[in-house]
């Protein structure tokens, strides 16, 4: 069994392009039944996101899936193949299991580390495998790039830090306030950042989020949006008085919340802290807010460093990350080639249990007089002598350090044995194998 | 005896502080199997003293230190396990390690004076050794605080905003262990005004007993403790001390209690002796 990809991504086609191979709006596993019926590949799986889309396959006959796939894609899509294949990226063998790995590792990310690819690529299998469009060959291969990303998001800091604007103000309010349940929000203006950032909070467990803004309208859009409420622009100092976080997004040339406002905010009852985003160009809020002692004040340049330092760490760690991955890559190889043995191996057995057969049939007239549990005792000790002859040469085969090696060998123990048939092949893995006999046809 | 303790709790501490820096989980909870042999051992010589001299050992100033350390692992095992944390391992790890230390290299004979064979002796210094675990956790909550506090602060989110939890977490987890320490400190000490006095009475010849009053150096860092600790746990309900004020005072009283327990202890001279 040969494994196979091809796909586009980012690196290789434009934007517009992934989104007209884009599976991922669509049902996956309609894709993968899709593409299973019009392919010879034995197992498949789609792997769609919104920088990505791949087709992995394990098949018998290499040779033509690229052009199955190709004209799977553009009947699916409805496009013409000239139009997308110039976009196309392929990989074949070890080539893809390297490049799943380093997938799956983030590496392969546009924002480098980024936590939701592993997700993504754990889901694309399930919606296979419940398809039954998989089998042992994609279940090992899928199952090895988990545990690629898990190692490389425990093992190295690549996955951490926030990366952009808005996650590292969410993330900075966690460092502050802890959990986010029961803390108030208030956005002031709706720009996009600040309106990503109220998302980002509210994902982070924010109940309360209040939308002030001097065009009510547009406060009122953005309350529908992010789940929240809108205050009018003359309650902005009451609203100020009641918030943990803010977020001030405005159009203003001159700052809007002074010094003398957040004190007077802060008088009275109040002993949390404030965490105040400023992500207004010019700023919104007076640099001297930043003095008092409860007050956390961040503007945008300060959360573009965090984010600089962030993605410079990120970079700093991927040649950890690469040597997970190459590592990993190793120790799948090394499987691959322990199931490639397996035709020569399962030869081998067949041709020594039909020397041993052979053998009991000719002794067949002579042991006829013997009882039934002498003759048993002579089936089971000559089975023993095989199991124990063949047990060598079997880790052997397996344990081989390399393809090149791999192939002498095999080729010396088929001509020694005579194990080919006639049609010069050796006998499948897959009829040995107990993984490989599970593989299924699709539904 | 207090070796084996010792060199679980020094191992201990060097995995915290691999954990801290590499952030790896099996390190961390190699860490804390590391902290709980040593703390079970640890509880196993004190036991163990005690069968001997038929009570808790701590009227010897050594003893009285391990009784400490054991009290002070237990409270931050207690706060690890309850809050799956182990950041502060890093920092309260050597003081257990370094106060470990004495009993090993002095480790006294408890022979203690007759007059002190009163439970409400027992009541009175076990409260103030809990006391003084439960400051020495707040005092270390109170320092990574200020750490925490200071990169948020100043923008440079860097080694210990990773690595630490966040100061809210921090705040709150200070404020229980200055409340606890404060309430275990005044139940010790009033228990001891009033036992002295009753002991006075019934020991008109104890020239230390008769000799115990504001002005002896103990009492005197004790009764500064506690007017510290009063302070912090009134100012966080009534004037809003809370965040790095908190975590400051937190600090400094620890600083307070550990001259009580030992530079006061070993190098001045005090009347507050029974030995």
């Amino acid at each position: 069994m040969h494994l196979f990809l091809l796909g586009v991504s980012h690196k290789t086609a434009p934007v517009d392009l992934r989104e007209k191979l884009d599976f991922s709006s669509r049902d996956v596993g309609a894709a993968v039944v899709a593409l299973a019926a019009r392919s010879s590949a034995a197992e498949s799986v789609v792997l769609s996101t919104c920088n990505r889309s791949e087709i992995y396959v394990a098949s018998a006959a290499p040779e033509t899936a690229r052009e199955e796939i190709i004209r799977f894609l553009g009947e699916y899509h409805q496009l013409p193949a000239d139009s997308f294949t110039p976009h196309l990226f392929s990989f074949s063998e070890s080539d893809v299991a390297q490049h799943l790995f380093r997938v799956a590792a983030g590496l392969d990310s546009l924002v480098v580390g980024e936590p939701q690819i592993l997700g993504q690529v754990k889901d694309a299998f399930q919606a296979a495998a419940e398809k039954r469009c998989t089998g042992p060959v994609l279940r090992k291969l899928f199952d090895w790039s988990f545990n690629v990303g898990k190692r490389v998001r425990s093992e190295t800091a690549l996955g951490e830090g926030a990366v952009s604007i808005s996650f590292a103000a969410a993330q900075l309010a966690r460092k502050i306030f802890g959990r986010l349940q029961g803390r108030r929000v208030l956005v002031v203006g709706a720009g996009e950042i600040s309106t990503l950032t109220a998302q980002h909070l509210r994902a982070h467990g924010a109940t309360e989020v209040a939308i002030t803004s001097r065009t009510a309208a547009h406060a009122q859009a953005l309350a529908t949006k992010v789940g929240g409420h809108w205050v009018p622009w003359d309650g902005l100092a009451n609203a100020l008085a009641g918030a943990d976080i803010i977020v001030t997004a405005t159009g203003s040339q001159r700052p809007i919340i002074t010094r003398a406002h957040v004190e007077t905010a802060l008088r009275g009852h109040r002993r949390d802290p404030l965490f105040i985003l400023d992500v207004a160009v010019p700023r919104d809020v007076e640099a001297s807010v930043g003095e008092i002692e409860q007050v956390f004040l961040y503007n945008v340049d300060d959360l573009q460093t965090v984010v600089q330092e962030n993605l410079s760490k990120r970079a700093s760690e991927i040649e950890r990350a690469e040597a997970i991955v190459k590592e990993e890559l190793g120790r799948f190889a090394a499987w691959q080639r322990s199931r490639g043995a397996i035709q020569t191996v399962v030869a081998l057995r067949d041709r020594f249990e039909a020397v041993r057969r052979a053998e009991l049939q000719r002794l067949e007239s002579r042991m006829g007089g013997l009882p039934p549990e002498t003759r048993a005792v002579f089936d089971q000790l000559t089975r023993l002598i095989v199991e124990k002859l063949l047990i060598d040469p079997t880790e052997q085969l397996k344990a081989l350090p390399d393809e090149e090696t791999q192939a002498a060998y095999t080729e010396a123990v088929n001509r020694l044995f005579r194990l080919r048939d006639e049609n010069g092949s050796t006998a499948s893995p897959d009829s040995a194998d107990d993984e490989t006999s599970s593989r299924r046809r699709p539904r | 005896m207090n070796l084996i303790p010792l060199i679980l709790y020094a191992a201990a501490g060097i995995a915290y502080a691999i954990h801290f820096a590499r952030r790896d989980a099996a390190v961390g909870r190699t860490a804390t199997t590391l902290l709980l042999l040593g703390v079970l051992s640890h509880t196993f010589v004190i036991g163990m003293q005690t069968m001997e001299v038929r009570h808790v050992p701590f009227a010897n100033p050594s003893r009285a230190v391990s009784t400490f350390v054991w009290l002070l692992t237990l409270s931050y095992l207690y706060l690890e396990l309850t809050t799956d944390e182990r950041a502060m391992g890093v920092f309260i790890l050597p003081i257990i390690v370094g106060l470990q230390v004495i009993p090993v290299l002095s480790p006294g004979i408890e022979n203690r004076d007759p007059v002190l064979d009163s439970p409400w002796f027992w009541v009175h210094v076990s409260s103030l050794l809990f006391a003084y675990a439960s400051f020495g956790l707040a005092g270390v909550l109170g320092l990574t605080y200020v750490l925490q506090f200071k990169e948020i602060k100043k923008k440079h989110l860097g080694y210990f905003y990773t690595r630490l939890p966040s100061l809210q977490i921090l705040d709150r987890m200070n404020s229980r262990a200055t409340v606890t320490g404060w309430a275990f400190l005044t139940l010790g000490l009033i228990v001891g005004v009033v036992w002295t006095v009753e002991a006075k009475k019934l020991a008109p010849a104890n020239s230390n007993l008769q000799d115990i009053g504001l002005y002896d150096p103990k009492v005197l860092f004790a009764l500064l403790a506690w007017a510290l600790y009063s302070f912090a746990v009134l100012a966080r309900g009534a004037m809003g001390w809370t965040g790095r004020r908190a975590a400051w005072l937190s600090a400094v009283g620890f600083v307070v209690v550990q001259l009580n327990l030992v530079f006061i202890s070993y190098f001045v001279e005090t009347s507050h002796t029974f030995q």
